[in-house]
This record gives structure tokens, sequence and C-alpha cells, in this order.
């Protein structure tokens, strides 16, 4: 990536063959991040109990939001330095380098801080009740004493892909997960530390998945490496950092609200269990939509290639067949929501209570999952043909702007179901939106080809 | 020493510097890129022009456009989004080291000075005026109804645009005397007078 070509192949290989090529590793590392949390979830669940499961589901805007905030340095550097790289100004992307380690030491520590000190407010705005607080304050309090770290490998991972070393940020992704594994295995079924366990073995995988990075990037002949006097702030790099990281830290930062919503939402008509349930449904939802998102990365070069160049044809069929993958894809999770819902249930519990609630849920949050791959194909594709607002509307609306409302009426109505309903309900109105945004986009292609 | 030569001229707003740059490239025959440049970097890529017009150096977005400023989350590190502005840029220096490679010649703007900084035949030079003669100068260019604050607005605007683009590519700040050979002020020198200097001078260290 470092070296920015313009292949041709982009431009006249088989389309299905370029997808299939681009889309399997972005899956991979995709379904590695999105196993890490049904990993988590699964020990907790059987390991601890349904309460210490629902605690865990509390915490999650607080992670999300941490995240975020990962994310905005992690992305910012990343693209920095892939254009210093592409210039070959190698001085430059080394002090990128360095400013964003320094820069990540200094959001995980205050966030960490911030958080550590407002723990019971913030956990039970976020849906914390007295039975679920002591497990999410005891998860938490660990995961945010290594909140530094947790940026810290974050942003590493997206420097190392731009650098020109994706498979490295791969190997440090899976060996995270297959780390936690072990380690959750360890600590929660072996020594029995409950809920503290999992935390314990999600800082000790980071950590050890960090210096992994360093060690990787402290060898001298690499193109940048860590540096002394690369690690002091400097005033325009990391505005530069921040503005490029704001916007998709803006869309992670709605999503967690949105969670908070629902979260209180199911606690207001539900119980804790409900909270649960929710965290087990969203899960597999994240699975299926990981899946469709690593085809959407893997379209997005071919679609904005073949639309610089003017190939509009090409640009059309990559957009049909990315859909068509999507629509699989999400298809196949409807079917197994409504057909065999215990079976991904039964991975994260036995309790007969969860599971009713769950099942629930599921069966209607996934009732509309077929029409939705479609839709976060169509929101990817305006992006990687230039129109980001288009594609940051198409994807603030399912999961934000749609939402709300619904979340906020329809619980009025039918209860808990309300909140169940509300999901797909934004679903088949964002899809709407989609191909209204799509159908005269599509013409102006085909006149134009 | 590279084979051939090339002077890159920075320039604020309305100071002269196209017209400073014309005589200079008149007076050692060689030729001048400015928006050439986009035409060039398409017929390279095979892209459409539009697109690098899009992203060239006075089309910055600004206020809430901004926080989506690079028009595409594009650096996720899977896939490269060909048209990232990062890549666009990308795309254009190579069209401008291509040129440098293959004749004299002189670049007005472009961040051709950062693209160029290896080369050791490369002339900076940035251009200024007093602001009093940059609004004068708006105003006899622009249509009807172009006020002196309209035209003093104008030159804010895009002297804005223009420094944001190079200092977002290149990490240096636009118009620091540090990062140039000569600045010179065309208010105090008049057109002909900035080009002589710049002839001459670039006569002396380019070995022309």
């Amino acid at each position: 990536m470092a070296e920015l070509k313009t292949p041709q192949e982009l431009g006249t290989d088989r389309i299905g063959k370029l997808l299939i090529r681009y889309a399997v590793p972005a899956m991979i590392a995709m379904l590695a991040s999105s196993l890490y949390n049904i990993v988590d979830r699964a020990f907790i669940g059987h390991g601890v109990g349904s309460m210490a499961l629902s605690g865990l589901a509390v915490t999650f805007p607080l992670m999300n939001l941490s995240a975020a905030l990962g994310s905005m340095v992690g992305v910012g550097s990343g693209t920095m330095i892939s254009l210093k790289l592409g210039q070959k100004d190698h001085e430059s992307a080394q002090m990128l380098l360095g400013n964003s380690v320094t820069l990540n030491i200094l959001i995980g520590v205050i966030f960490g801080a911030l958080s550590l000190i407002f723990i019971n407010p913030i956990l039970t705005l976020f849906g914390a009740t007295d039975v679920t607080i002591g497990y999410a304050r005891e998860y938490m309090v660990i995961i945010l004493a290594g909140n530094a770290f947790t940026h810290l490998y974050l942003g590493i991972n997206c420097i190392l892909r731009a650098a020109g070393h994706p498979n490295k940020a791969m190997i440090a992704t899976i060996g995270t997960v297959l780390l936690n594994t072990f380690l959750d295995y360890l600590f929660i079924m072996v020594f029995h530390w409950g809920i503290k366990g999992a935390a314990i073995a999600t800082v000790i995988s980071q950590v050890l998945a960090f210096t992994w990075q360093c060690f990787q990037l402290s060898d001298k002949s690499e193109l940048i490496h860590l540096r002394r006097g690369t690690y002091r702030l400097r005033g325009d790099l990391v505005r530069n950092m921040l503005t490029i990281g704001l916007s998709p830290c803006l869309m992670n930062a709605a999503a967690c609200f949105v969670v908070l919503l629902i979260n209180r939402g199911l606690l207001k008509y539900g119980s804790d269990v409900a909270i649960g349930a929710y965290s087990i449904i969203n899960s597999i939802g994240f699975m299926i939509v990981m899946m469709v998102m690593g085809f959407n990365q893997a379209m997005q070069p071919i679609a904005g290639y073949n639309y610089g160049a003017r190939q509009f044809s090409r640009v059309l069929r990559v957009l049909y067949l990315t859909m068509f993958f999507g629509t699989c894809v999400t298809t196949l999770g409807f079917v197994i929501a409504e057909f065999m819902p215990d079976l991904c249930i039964r991975i994260f519990t036995n309790d007969p209570e969860l599971t009713a609630i769950a099942r629930n849920g599921m069966k209607i949050n996934f009732i509309v999952f077929p029409l939705i791959g479609s839709q976060m194909v169509i929101g990817n594709f305006f992006q990687s043909i230039g129109m980001p607002g288009k594609s940051i509307l198409m994807s603030l609306s399912r999961q934000v702007l749609l939402l709300i409302p619904f979340l906020i009426i329809l619980p009025r109505f039918y209860g808990i179901n309300g909140i169940w309903y509300s999901l797909p309900a934004s679903d088949i109105l964002s899809v709407v939106l989609g191909f209204s945004l799509l159908i005269p986009q599509v013409r102006k292609l085909k006149k134009l080809s | 020493m590279d084979k051939h030569y090339c002077i890159c001229i920075g320039r604020k707003f309305c100071s002269g510097g196209r017209n400073i740059a014309s005589m200079v490239a008149e007076r050692l025959d060689v030729k001048v890129y400015d928006r050439d440049l986009l035409k060039m970097a398409s017929r390279n890529t095979g892209f459409s022009e539009q697109f690098f017009e899009e992203a060239d150096e006075e089309k910055t977005r600004k206020g809430l456009r901004s926080l989506f400023m690079s028009r595409f989350n594009s650096s996720n590190g899977f896939a490269n989004n060909y048209l990232s502005n990062e890549s666009l840029f990308n795309m254009q220096s190579d069209a401008i080291r291509k040129i440098h490679e293959s004749e004299d010649c002189v670049f007005i703007g472009r961040c051709a000075d950062y693209v160029l900084r290896e080369s050791d035949r490369l002339l900076n030079v940035f251009i200024a005026a007093d602001m009093d003669d940059r609004v004068d100068r708006v105003c006899r260019h622009a249509e009807e109804g172009m006020t002196p604050s309209k035209a003093l607005s104008l030159i804010e605007d895009v002297d804005r645009k223009r420094s944001s683009y190079y200092n977002y590519f290149t990490g240096r700040t636009w118009g620091d005397p540090a990062f140039y050979d000569i600045c010179l002020n065309s208010s105090v020198f008049g057109y002909e007078k900035c080009a002589d200097m710049i002839v001459s001078l670039a006569k002396e260290r380019l070995g022309i």
C-alpha cells in the first residue's frame, strides 16, 4: 500500500475474480475481530452466568467509545503515513509514527482515567442496575486500566497496514483472538476468576500483541520504525491526523449512543436479562455485517478505479455482484436466525429465560435481513465513487437517524417488543432510502456507458 | 546532476505569479505547467481529468464538510481507494516527476517544490504582493459588481485553500521563507524585474 500504483488489472481482469481475490483477506480480518466479541461473551455466558453477560453488555457503549477514539488516531495516522510513503518522504512518515504513539498514549490514559473516576454514573447511564453493576465494574476497571494499550495496539495495526504490511497486521489481529480465547478458557474455566478473568485475558493479549508490534517496528531496516526524537507532538501533524480521523470517530460514537438507547429501553420495558439477550443478538448480527463489510472493502478499489477510468459498465457490474454476495450473506444470517436460533444462542448460554428472550428478539431483529445486504453495499458504493455525503447518510440512517425515532415511539405501544421492532423498521426504511438514491445514479451511469 | 532543471513558483492569489512564471519561461524558452498537470496526470493514469480538478488545490472543502475532508476514509488498509484525495495527489506527483525527467520547465503551484525536493537542479520561488495591489487586480480582472471588500474576502479564501492544500500534503508551511530559495514581492519590484531576477538566479544556480 505504501507504493500507490494503478494496477491495470483493475480495469481489465474479470470482475468476479477480482472481487473474490480482494474480499478473502478483508473477510478474514473482519471475521477475526467479530469472533473476539463472540468468544468473550460465550465464555462469560457459560462460565460466569447470565447476569454477568448483561453486565458485560452495559459496558459496550463505553468500549465502543474508546475504540472510536482509537480509530480516530489510527485512521488519521494510517492515511497520512501512506501518503508520505507514497512520496518517499520517510522522515515525515517516521515523525507521524512517533507522534501517533504519543497521541494514543495520551488519549488512552486520559480516557481511561476519566472513565475510571466516573465509572459508577457512566455505567448506570448505560443501563447498569444493582444486579449488573458489580460485574460491569469488575470488568471495566481492568479494561480501563489497560486502555492505553488497547489504543496503541489498534493504532499500530492501522499503521502496519498503511506501511505495506497488511499481513503483519492480520497476524496481530488473529493472534490476539487466539490468545484471548486461550486465556479466557484458562482464567474463567480453570482458575474461576469470573468476569475479571475475561478482562485480564483481553488486556494481556493486547499488551502482548503490542509488544510484538513494537518488535516488528524497531527493525532499523524498515522504511519506518520507532525511533527516539519522533515522539514529541507536533501541532500540524496532530491536527491533520485528527481531522482525517474525525469522521470515522463520529460515526462510531453515534453507533455507541444508539446502543445506549437500546440498553436503556430494554431495561425500562424488560429487564437486565433482556440487555444480555441483545448482546447475544448483536454479536451474531455484527458477524454477518462484518462479512458484508469484507465484500464492501473489496468492492472499493475496483469500483473506484473503474469509475475514475470511466469504465462505467464495469462499475455497475461490480456493484451488482457485490450486492448479490452481500445479499447471500445476510440471507444466510436470516435463515439461521429464523429457523435455528437456539443453535446460535447455545454458544452463549444455557439459561432458559435468557434463551427465550434472545430467541424472540432474534427472530424479530433478523426478519428483514435479506434486504440489508444491498443497503450496506449501496452505502459503500457511494463512498467508492466519490460521494461521501450520500455514503454517510446511508450508514447513519440505518443505525442512527431512522432508528432513534422508532426506539422512542414503538416501545410506548408494544413494550419490549417495540424495541425489537425498531431495528427491522429502520432497516426497511433505510433500504427504501438506499434504492431511491441508487436508482438515479445507476441510470446516470448507464447513460454514460 | 539531474538532466533537466525546473523552477517551482508558489504564489499568493493575484500576486502576478502566473505572469511572472510565463515571462521566466519565455526567456528561458521552456514550458510552464499549471493546470496542464492535471491533464497530464489524467493521461498517465487513464483517469478522467474531472477527478483531478475536484481534488485540486483551490477546491478544499470548508466548514462542516471539512470534517470529511479526505473524501473517503481511504486508508482502511485492506483496500486502496483510487479516488481519494491522497491517491490523486500521488498520481499528480508522478506526472510532475515524469515531466521533470523529460524536460526543463517551470511549475506553478501543486506542491511541485515538495515533490521534486530531492532534485539538485531546482529553484524554489515564492511570489507575494501588497494586499492593495492584489485587491486592485481582482477588481480590474473580475466581472462587474466586484467591490474591494468582496475582492478581499475572495483573496483570503483562495489563499486559505492553497495554504491548507499545501500544508496538508507537504507538511511544510505555505509561504514560509524557510522553504523557498527566494521570496519576491511583486508590488515592490514589478513583474518584469521579478522575472529578470529569477532568470539570472536560475542561470547562476541551475547551470543553464
